[in-house]
């Protein structure tokens, strides 16, 4: 019943909505959820025809084109068929007027009821939502903040529309008022189709059955709103979940590199995005269908880096690697967690080249990989368990840093020392002279694994397999190590594959586990969605014996 | 935000009406009473009258009795006597008032429901050919003083045209009554009220105009667009009536100013008010009159002012005064 | 708060015309002598004359040149109301800032006095005076300043208490300054462009009310006034001298206190948004 094409609204110079899609069918409810400055409210206001910019595109209300109606039949549509629940704010209500005066007003103005009849429905509006019957007469300076927002959402509903608004309609009410207000919102007559303006993910969750996510002006994505929030498609989606702060997700809180740019050309995201190719810069993407769900990416969405198929691979009789299935997706971190013994290491060095698979094979970005040379490297590196073996004793920090650059031979010796330089400045090391003719024994276990990631960082890596990065350390150090991977992958996109036996930590790096028994891979899902509902008993058992504060007794693991 | 204005600046300024209407034949040269009755009444006193308003006005007493005794013969309602008149001041001053009253109040009523329309108006289409000729048109208005104005008026449609009448208040003798009555009073009216509106329009004008573009962009203006409310209720229930407020509270001040201007207005009219009394009283220097039209004026203004401050939170719900 | 006033009186087409017919009417003032063919109070017996060269006004009921007059007569208006409009400034800026900086008391019984005298009419009170003693123009001027200059008070010091908390003044106090020595150089210079529009509507205010007391007759007669020129012409309203008497007088007074106004209108955006809702005029 709504259907917005090609909506570009700017104001003088600044281009607030960029080209916007959207269709509502009647009854729904969507949710537009965006940061703020991104338009969300400008949406809002436009479809209402309330905003002061050059509003350019077509916004068809039950066939009408709203664009094209002249200001009589707008004012006679706004609030009888489209209404809005603006954002609770300062001044947003009348203050010489009381709030049943204001409430009842449309009732009456648009010719619909009569006073006694408009003071009725106003009233029971009013109660619905909350709102107690002895401030009725208050004016709006004594109401706290979320009295004046039980009033702007009984307000909204007067004069039934068919289309309601409703702008962060749960921002300024704190957690207990929230559900009960929610609720009363999602009880409102089945008939009315809502949309949903908000920047809070709880929100949208639960009042709305679509969500459209608005970047720099364009919709970025679009679909079921329980599907796009447990598995998001567009890196920026991806990034806003793990942003915000909610009892679903385990994983630590991840921030997004850089600050939202509206660029003149090209897709709004790309400055900020890690999977970004060069023709992101250049051209916008178009929102168009892509498995059940809208997405605005030349690359189709958040891509798959590296697979395998029925990856095998046996010492004798003995199968290390049964027929894995494993994709791992860019900028994501794939947790393998098993017990020692389970195939963990032979299945990364099999990945890595190290052993040859006996059938099935590995893929990356849909190309498989055969033999491995120096562009495979260039994109895969690992990190391995032991760091006082795996740096040579006879290099310097300096040197082993810079030997992957050595070997590739990339760019020139001073090239590649900037660059070993850079990196070991990411992994929060001295850059000082004194610290980079350091030898490994001359560090401490976590300096020493910080100089291991440094090596593996410096050919800029796409992934990066660690192989129990942390099993030599101790837990302080084991903490910002993991820190160190987030942020790595926050600002660089990193994708991991983190193998640990340590499924405590594994839950708070990882946004997907893998468990591994006996070469096979028995269960793998969302990270939360394994914590929360384990299948397998295998793994219901890992999970009871993993390191707790509070039990106080230790649970067996069944194989 | 004015500050408020409470009782005590009330009767600090009651205080120096008073001191000052006592003081100041007190500190003239020469004889008191003739200071305070002026030379040509003093000629028709007899001695005796004169010993009795020695006595009655203390006059050979300290000042501070003296001060007493007026206070007390003011307070009694008793403002003196006036020779020219032949009659009490109280007595000429009421008969005169009914006249200003009608005036001052019917101009002061007009001109400022007036400059608040237009200023609604204006402000509402704030930078367009209509606000900037309206703007330009009544700010030059103001310019002319009112006693201008009146003559200008008079001599067009008076004297020239001859629509309306050129003095007084009512035709004289003429015994009319009942509906005609009262068209003659609106006709002889008509003139020095619009001398008078026109005079103090841009007052409330300007001021509205001004509140209205700051309140046109409130969150509250936005919300009622939204309501799909008609341009009459948008501009005069929701902008309009928060426009208002800061008109209320001037009003007081500018109760005073048309009380003055009708002082001006009545001269060039002839129109038989308290304000062509003071000036028949300038002429013939009849100083108890002059008194008596003094405080009753100050005064008065002083207690509409008072009122209409109480009066103000009665508008604005988010003010309270502690008292 | 580096508004320029200059600027915005340029930029504001009315407050450029208001700057035009105040000049134009100082001119008028300054000029008098050369630009009157006659002395002003020369009496003769031609009198009621209408228009010609040799009187380009006409003459009055005593037979006095009406231009000469009426060009003598913009020297009274401006005086009394420059006159007025610095006295009442001075006074408002020295009453207004004092209060703000010395507090206490002290400024509890000023602002009591100066919102007292704010709700007084004054033009009942100076014709109360006037009967009494007829003033002589400077008498005027000080009575009228004395009458005017608590709506500036006001103003001056809401401007001056929230000045007196900035940091400058803060590190002068540190320094030991006194509280004259942070008035003189601190506050007042930031005053600059309210103190300014303060006084163009003391002076329009004046002008109104010199002209006003003429009219009613208890100024100065011996000097040659707009105000009394329109009394005069009031009792030959019958005739058509008005067109040449009581017509120019009138706009020339009109214009005056329009060009006052215009650009104290223009001038009023540079203080607007420091003092909202305090009403200057």
């Amino acid at each position: 019943m709504l259907e917005i094409k090609d909506l570009r609204v700017s104001y003088g110079q600044d281009v607030v909505l960029n080209g916007i899609d959207l269709e509502l069918e009647s009854g729904e409810t969507l949710a537009i959820v965006g940061e703020s400055g991104t338009g969300k409210t400008t949406l809002g206001l436009s479809i209402m025809r309330l905003v002061e910019g050059t509003v350019r595109g077509s916004i068809r209300f039950n066939g009408k084109d709203l664009l094209l109606l002249t200001d009589s039949e707008m004012q006679q549509i706004r609030w009888s068929q489209i209404a809005m629940a603006f954002q609770n704010a300062n001044n947003v209500l009348n203050p010489v007027y009381t709030v049943l005066d204001q409430t009842m007003e449309p009732m009456i103005e648009h010719g619909l009821k009569s006073r006694g009849e408009a003071r009725d429905r106003a009233a029971e509006l009013l109660r619905y939502f909350g709102f107690p019957q002895n401030r009725f007469s208050a004016y709006p300076h004594q109401l706290s903040g979320g009295e004046q927002q039980r009033v702007l959402l009984a307000m909204a509903l007067t004069n039934d529309p068919e289309l309601l608004i409703l702008d962060e309609p749960l921002s300024s009410l704190d957690a207990a008022t929230r559900a009960g207000v929610g609720n009363l919102l999602k009880e409102i007559d089945k008939h009315c189709t809502k949309l949903v303006a908000t920047h809070d993910l709880d929100t949208a969750s639960k009042l709305a059955d679509r969500m459209a996510v608005l970047y720099g002006g364009k919709i970025i994505e679009l679909g079921p709103t329980q599907e796009v929030l447990s598995r998001p498609r567009h890196p920026y989606t991806r990034a806003l979940i793990r942003a915000y702060p909610n009892m679903t997700m385990v994983k630590d809180l991840q921030g997004i590199k850089g600050r939202m740019t509206r660029p003149a050309s090209g897709c709004p995201f790309h400055s900020r995005c890690t999977q970004a190719i060069d023709i992101c810069q250049t051209k916008t993407p178009q929102l168009v269908w892509n498995e059940g769900r809208q997405i605005a990416c030349h690359r189709g969405g958040i891509i798959t880096l590296l697979s395998t198929r029925n990856l095998t691979k046996s010492f004798g009789s003995l199968k290390a690697v049964d027929s894995v299935n494993l994709h791992i997706e860019a900028g994501e971190t794939l947790a393998l967690v098993g017990q020692t013994g389970s195939g963990k290491t032979t299945l990364a060095k099999t990945i890595m080249g190290l052993h040859q698979p006996n059938e099935g094979g590995v893929y990356l970005e849909d190309a498989k990989v055969d033999n491995r040379g120096k562009d495979f490297y260039k994109r895969v590196q690992m990190v391995f368990q032991n760091p006082g073996e795996s740096l040579s004793h006879r290099l310097s920090v300096m040197e082993a840093v810079m030997e992957p650059l050595d070997i590739q031979g990339v760019g020139t010796k001073e090239e590649r020392e900037n660059k070993a330089i850079q990196v070991l400045g990411e992994v929060e090391l001295p850059q000082t002279g004194d610290f980079l003719n350091k030898y490994p024994h001359h560090l401490s276990g976590g300096e020493m694994q910080r100089v291991a990631i440094a090596r593996a960082l410096v050919l800029d890596p796409a992934l990066l397999i660690a192989d129990e990065p942390t099993a030599f350390l101790d837990a302080s150090v084991q903490a910002k190590i993991l820190k160190l991977l987030l942020n790595l992958q926050e600002q660089r996109g990193l994708s991991m594959l983190y193998i640990t036996h340590d499924v405590a930590a594994a839950r708070k790096v990882s946004d997907r586990i893998a468990v591994m028994l006996d070469g096979k891979i028995i269960e793998e899902g969302l990270s939360n969605e394994i914590i929360a509902a384990p299948k397998q008993s295998y793994t219901k058992s890992l999970l009871s014996a993993a390191s707790a504060l509070h039990p106080t007794e230790y649970s067996s693991i069944e194989q | 935000m004015l500050s408020k204005r409470n009782f005590i600046t009330y009767a600090i300024a009651f205080v120096f009406i008073l001191l000052l209407n006592f003081l100041l034949p007190r500190m003239m040269p020469g004889d008191p009473l003739t200071a305070i009755y002026g030379d040509e009444a003093l000629i028709a006193m007899t001695p005796q009258l004169k010993a009795q308003l020695v006595e009655r006005f203390a006059l050979d007493q300290p000042l501070w009795q003296q001060f007493g005794a007026y206070f007390l013969a003011l307070f009694q309602g008793q403002l003196g006597h006036s020779y020219y008149f032949n009659a009490s001041v109280l007595s000429v001053i009421l008969g005169r008032l009914p006249w200003t009253l009608l005036l001052v109040g019917t101009s002061l009523v007009l001109s400022t429901m007036l400059g608040i329309i237009l200023g609604i108006e204006s402000g509402w289409r704030r930078g367009s050919k209509t606000d900037r000729a309206m703007l330009a048109g009544l700010m030059s208005l103001n310019g002319f003083p009112d006693f201008f104005l009146g003559m200008l008026l008079l001599i067009a449609f008076g004297v020239t045209w001859g629509i309306f009448p050129l003095a007084g208040a009512l035709t004289p003798y003429s015994g009319l009554s009942g509906l005609a009555l009262l068209f003659d009073v609106l006709r002889h009216l008509f003139l020095p009220v619009a001398a008078l509106t026109l005079a103090h329009l841009a007052g409330s004008y300007l001021l509205t105009r001004n509140t209205m573009i700051t309140v046109l962009k409130e969150p509250y203006m936005l919300t009622a667009r939204a309501k799909g409310l008609s341009q009459r209720v948008l501009k005069y229930r929701h902008a309009g009536r928060n426009s208002m407020l800061p008109v209320v509270t001037q009003t007081g001040i500018w109760t005073g100013r048309v009380v003055t201007g009708a002082l001006f207005v009545e001269l060039v009219f002839a129109y038989p008010g308290v304000g062509y009394l003071t000036y028949e009283a300038l002429l013939a220097r009849d100083y108890p009159i002059i008194q008596g039209v003094f405080l009753m004026v100050a005064i008065s203004v002083l207690v509409a002012n008072f009122l209409i401050d109480l009066s103000y939170p009665k508008l604005d719900p988010r003010v309270s005064y502690a008292y | 708060m580096h508004i320029d006033l200059k600027k915005e009186i340029k930029e504001s087409g009315p407050g450029k015309t208001g700057l035009f017919i105040l000049l134009l009417m100082v001119a008028m003032a300054l000029l008098a002598p050369v630009i009157a063919p006659y002395n002003p109070y020369q009496q003769s017996t031609a009198s009621l004359l209408p228009p010609s060269l040799s009187h380009w006004l006409g003459t009055n009921h005593v037979g006095q040149d009406i231009w000469s007059r009426l060009v003598f007569g913009a020297r009274t208006s401006l005086l009394v109301g420059f006159g007025v409009g610095i006295l009442s400034t001075l006074l408002g800026t020295i009453f207004g800032v004092s209060a703000a900086l010395v507090g206490g008391f002290y400024e509890k019984v000023l602002m009591r006095i100066v919102d007292a005298f704010i709700v007084i009419p004054m033009v009942i009170v100076v014709i109360l005076i006037s009967a009494y003693i007829r003033p002589s123009i400077l008498t005027l001027i000080l009575l009228l300043s004395l009458l005017s200059w608590q709506g500036g008070a006001r103003i001056m010091r809401a401007q001056a208490l929230s000045l007196k908390e900035r940091g400058n003044v803060t590190a002068a106090k540190s320094f030991g300054a006194s509280r004259f020595y942070i008035a003189w150089r601190h506050v007042v210079p930031d005053l600059g462009p309210i103190l300014l529009v303060d006084f163009i509507y003391g002076v329009r205010r004046a002008v109104f009310m010199e002209a006003g007391l003429a009219f009613l007759g208890i100024s100065d007669p011996t000097v040659v006034s707009w105000g009394m020129m329109m009394r005069d012409a009031l009792s030959f309203s019958y005739l058509n001298v008005w067109q040449w008497w009581l017509v120019p007088t009138g706009v020339a007074l009109s214009l005056t206190i329009i060009g006052l106004t215009f650009v104290g209108h223009a001038a009023e955006p540079v203080i607007e948004p420091r003092l909202r809702g305090v009403e200057i005029a």
